[in-house]
């Protein structure tokens, strides 16, 4: 077991860990303050902000510091290692880099969208001095366009390289660079050579000040109004942990949550702006009944009942049902769904809705060796992929109908060939782009006697449908996704339900005649856990901040939860 | 003392020199071939380590214990020989590369064959054209004569040199911005460890000397490590290069044996102050090493006695002689204006704290100086070079240093100069006068109300 000393305390390291100072220190709750370091990108040691006086202990018990203040970024602990982060003289250092790294910062944090969420602002709260000294005129840069959706102000920025890194790194792709020397260094672009690969908004969120901002999200809101929402992101069968944030029934902008078994710190750029569909003006406000060739709106006490009457009498003349189940619903509304399928007749046909796939995986496997060098023991680069199948939940609705079914699932292709056989079709849908379907394959659907559409869109089916629900987006409802490495991970609404819809859990346990009390997703996955084998793992509906992986152990991560933010927030929570 | 009989500059009259026969006929690459016929690398680096030769690039690290720090389990090592020289007032290398390049291959051959290097690295400043042209002309010759190539002398041993230039960096001269520059990225200098004797160019086990070190290398395998113990002070012993400029009548590169006096050099060598004005102040090696008062002149210019008056170093010993019209505001404005452009803008102290003691320094020579701004400076430059420092390299201290020093030694002058050199068009306005001192809305007698903290009090001690 090894042990360190920090502060005059004894800690015992957990086993396998490879820490540095400060992911050492903040396991064990204590702050050490930091602005270039990032635990997914090669060590600078530059903003010299974590400096602290390191030491050791040798088999004697004697203790030897070293003379200077040392980074405790680069410092690798091991057993004796002592970390002293409370001496006057590194507060005292603290406060002067503090005031350095304001000297030519313009300190237009009224205007400025970092603000609330800025690493300068929270530390020379904590850690810098009120006065400043600083009586000359400060540099004046610009700002740059270094991207049709990021905009650089060079004079907020205080060089920590971390985009840099993170585009040589991660990326690969090296867009930015250092321009000039000393005080007048820059971020820069090459001339016509925008920062624009598939992960380039991620720079903004590593940005530890308003250097780099999002111009989307620009001006739009405070952050400090802003709620987070743990969510999975439904762009991609990655299933990328993300923060959906909201304010006044809208959700402004997604960032990703540290997950180090799914998507590490980053999320795409498809994945950052996929929050807009969220906000859609025209989504499905009710429900609807085709009368007379025309819908009319219902509400949803006649809509169910027209629609159990309906369904009853059918069934009792025998006709049978395709149920269709998009691979955009959660594993709780495939289970819920399908089990009021088979309430309703054995004579049924499970199918998965359309899955699109574009193009090819697209997986950024960084390598150590493209850093700088450097004792980095305790840095593991981990790949992101971003997936070619574009929904988030393919394996777990497969799952559930694979239970019921007893059989392999039937593809939205053979599905539309069922049609004429099946004279009741249900679609259960839950994409948020509206052209999910098209025409041509709605006109196929068409030919059933009755078709019934659960959705959150407009779309071409909703236009044709004889019953039609309107139902919790992926942003209004709480559930689990399965992703492409059976991972399931569970997320929360981020909005509340707008007028004239139920979540589609609320409306099939009407239709079952469970009750009308609202369903909470965990119950549910706690029934589907306890029925079908591959979803055993999550008992009682519970499922862990990482997620759950249903097929394998995983590989124990010691810093697994180091979130890379600047307030003392994250000590709480570690 | 025994008359010195100069060895690095023995040849440097004699323009033939450059080319390799005439080197050989003067009894070059004779310490070379002692070396690689009869020596085993281990006994060059002993006899080195012996000689206790102090590497000639400033810092003055022990040749020998810095060969020997390499792994010895090595596959491949490379040998950078630093000739970035871009200390101002410095010009020892260039003259050893320009007036006796056979001499400094010499040193090179040997030096990689004491740390099995086959591959080395000249970096040679951006300027330093001519001698460029001249060190690859001399590889070129020294390769047809056998000195350089395959199986060298029937040793076995191989050795290629490759002449790098640099684009103009001070930066670059540090060893590990100097690799970094060499590898083709931003000389930006590393963190340490790894050293580069475990981890440097191309992440393979690296040597970096200077030009000087390894002009004396061919010497001591000649002469043995006696001969070179017997010049010098203890603790700094051998021939070395002196450099001396500035206001006197002969701006010169003189080899004298370590440990001479500010004095010496400006009398005997330099022809004294120029004008018949008396000296006031000197600068001993290199404008980072800080100041020699002119009562300080007769302290030896070697490692370990220069420090006693304060300053940093011997540094390049490029001594720079100030007369007494000198104004030590302008020494201050020259050198600090020199680190804020060199500084290479990584680390916040450096990047930040050169240019705000360029700007204050700026601003007191233009007549809009307070009193008070001297200690501002004085804090800010311990805060940056706090020897140790607190930064990646040396370059903040060296840039805190001559702020320090000044302020030490000429404290009175500074303030005599503030008091009676005021200009109302480069005075601060008043609000900005009272935020410095601490009389804001938000000084310490009145509390700020901090949301989740409360009434901040102790955010304005």
């Amino acid at each position: 077991m090894a042990t360190i000393i920090i502060d005059g305390q004894n800690y015992d390291l957990p086993e396998g860990a490879k820490f540095n100072a400060i992911q050492a220190a903040r396991h064990f709750g204590i702050e050490i303050p930091y602005y270039c370091w990032h635990p997914a990108l090669s060590v600078v040691a530059n903003c010299r902000m974590c400096e602290i006086e390191v030491g050791s202990k040798d088999a004697s018990g004697e203790i030897k510091m070293l003379p200077r203040l040392t980074p405790g970024c680069q410092t690798p602990v091991r057993d004796g290692t002592v970390l002293v982060t409370d001496s006057v003289k590194v507060l005292e250092h603290r406060k002067n880099i503090m005031e350095l790294l304001l000297i030519n910062h313009p300190l237009d944090c009224p205007v400025c969208d970092q603000a609330g969420e800025c690493g300068l602002q929270d530390y020379s709260y904590s850690h810098g001095r009120a006065e400043h000294r600083f009586v000359e005129e400060r540099n004046v840069k610009p700002r740059k366009e270094v991207s049709d959706l990021i905009v650089l102000n060079t004079d907020r920025c205080i060089m920590c390289t971390r985009c840099v890194r993170f585009t040589r790194e991660i990326t690969g792709t090296a867009e930015l660079q250092v321009m000039r020397r000393g005080d007048h260094g820059e971020i820069a672009i090459f001339p016509d050579h925008p920062l624009d690969n598939p992960l380039a908004g991620n720079v903004v969120d590593l940005c530890p000040v308003g250097a780099l901002l999002d111009k989307d999200f620009l001006h739009n809101q405070r952050v400090w109004f802003l709620s987070k929402h743990d969510t999975i992101c439904t762009g991609c069968s990655t299933g990328c942990n993300i923060s959906s944030e909201e304010n006044a029934g809208k959700v402004w902008r997604h960032k990703p949550r540290h997950n180090p078994y799914v998507n590490d710190y980053w999320i795409c750029d498809e994945g950052r702006y996929g929050y807009k569909s969220a906000n859609a003006p025209d989504l499905l406000a009710g429900s609807y009944i085709l009368d007379g060739g025309d819908h009319h709106g219902a509400t949803s006490d006649r809509f169910f009942k027209r629609l159990n009457e309906d369904l009853t009498h059918r069934i009792l003349d025998k006709q049978s049902v395709l149920a269709i189940f998009s691979p955009f619903l959660s594993v709780e509304e495939a289970f819920s769904a399908a089990s009021w399928v088979k309430h309703l007749t054995n004579r049924n046909t499970m199918a998965l809705g359309p899955v699109s796939v574009l193009g090819q995986d697209q997986t950024y496997s960084p390598d150590k060796l493209t850093g700088r060098s450097g004792d980095t023991s305790f840095l593991v680069p981990r790949p992101f992929t971003i997936s070619a199948e574009k929904s988030p939940n393919k394996a777990g609705v497969s799952f559930v109908i694979n239970h019921f079914q007893g059989s392999n699932v039937v593809s939205f292709e053979d599905a539309l060939k069922l049609v004429p056989s099946n004279p009741i079709v249900i679609v259960f849908g839950g994409s948020p782009n509206s052209d999910w379907i098209t025409p041509e394959q709605s006109a196929e659907i068409r030919k059933a006697e009755r078709v019934i559409l659960f959705d959150t869109t407009i779309n071409v089916l909703a236009d044709a449908a004889d019953y039609v629900a309107g139902m919790a987006t992926f942003a209004e409802k709480a559930g689990s996704y399965v992703n492409r490495d059976n991972r399931l991970q569970h997320f929360d609404a981020a909005l509340p339900l707008r007028d004239g819809v139920w979540t589609l859990l609320d409306i099939l346990a009407i239709l079952r005649g469970v009750g009308r009390s609202p369903i909470e997703s965990r119950t549910i996955l706690a029934e589907a856990a306890e029925k079908i084998l591959a979803l055993a793992k999550a008992v009682g509906g519970q499922v862990p901040e990482f997620g759950l992986n249903l097929t394998g152990q995983d590989a124990l991560i010691p810093d697994a939860g180091f979130q890379d933010d600047w307030t003392m927030a994250s000590l709480a929570k570690a | 003392m025994a008359a010195f009989e100069p060895v690095l500059s023995r040849n440097w009259n004699n323009p033939d020199i450059l080319s390799v026969k005439t080197y050989e006929s003067k009894g070059g690459y004779v310490g070379s071939r002692k070396a690689l016929t009869t020596m085993s690398p281990d006994n060059v680096v002993d006899l080195v380590k012996a000689s206790e030769l102090r590497g000639r690039g400033g810092a003055g690290f022990p040749t020998g214990l810095k060969w020997s720090f390499l792994p010895k389990d090595r596959k491949e090592t490379f040998m950078c020989i630093n000739g970035d020289e871009s200390e101002p007032a410095t010009f020892n290398n260039r003259y050893l590369v320009e007036k006796d390049p056979h001499q400094f291959i010499e040193g090179i051959l040997i030096g990689c064959y004491a740390t099995k290097a086959n591959t080395a690295y000249v970096y040679l400043r951006f300027e330093y054209i001519k001698a460029i042209q001249i060190l690859e002309k001399a590889i070129a010759e020294a390769r047809v004569a056998g000195h350089l190539g395959k199986n060298i002398y029937g040793s076995g041993f191989d050795l290629e040199i490759w002449c790098h230039r640099g684009a103009g960096a001070y930066i670059c001269g540090e060893e590990t911005g100097l690799i970094e520059s060499l590898e083709g990225k931003r000389g930006w200098p590393r963190i340490k460890p790894p050293f580069p004797a475990i981890e440097g160019a191309f992440r393979k086990p690296t040597v970096v000397n200077n030009i000087e070190t390894l002009a004396c290398v061919p010497h001591i395998i000649e002469r043995g490590a006696d001969w070179f113990k017997s010049m010098g002070t203890p603790k700094s012993y051998g021939p070395k290069l002196y450099t001396i400029s500035g206001q006197v009548n002969r701006q010169v590169c003189v080899e004298l044996p370590l440990g001479v006096t500010t004095n010496e050099l400006l009398e005997d060598h330099g022809g004294g102050v120029w004008k018949g004005r008396k000296a006031k102040a000197a600068v001993p090696g290199g404008i980072s090493m800080g100041l020699l008062k002119k009562e300080e002149f007769d302290i030896p210019l070697d490692f370990e006695e220069i420090r006693k008056t304060g300053c940093l170093g011997l540094g390049t010993a490029a001594v720079t002689i100030m007369d007494d019209q000198t104004r030590i505001i302008d020494y201050l404005y020259n050198t600090t204006r020199f680190f804020a452009h060199e500084s290479c803008g990584q680390c916040t102290p450096c990047r930040e704290g050169t240019g705000w003691l360029y700007k204050t320094v700026s601003r007191i020579r233009n007549g809009g100086g307070r009193t008070e701004d001297l200690d501002l400076m004085s804090h800010l430059a311990n805060n940056m070079g706090i020897t140790p420092g607190t930064t990646i390299c040396g370059l903040a201290d060296g840039a805190a240093w001559p702020i320090k020093n000044a302020l030490a030694k000429y404290r009175e002058e500074l303030e005599d100069f503030i008091k009676h050199n005021q200009n109302p068009a480069y005075k601060i306005t008043a609000g900005q006068d009272a935020i410095s001192r601490g009389k804001s809305p938000l000084a310490s007698n009145t509390s700020m109300f901090v949301p989740g903290i409360g009434l901040a009090k102790s955010l304005t001690n």
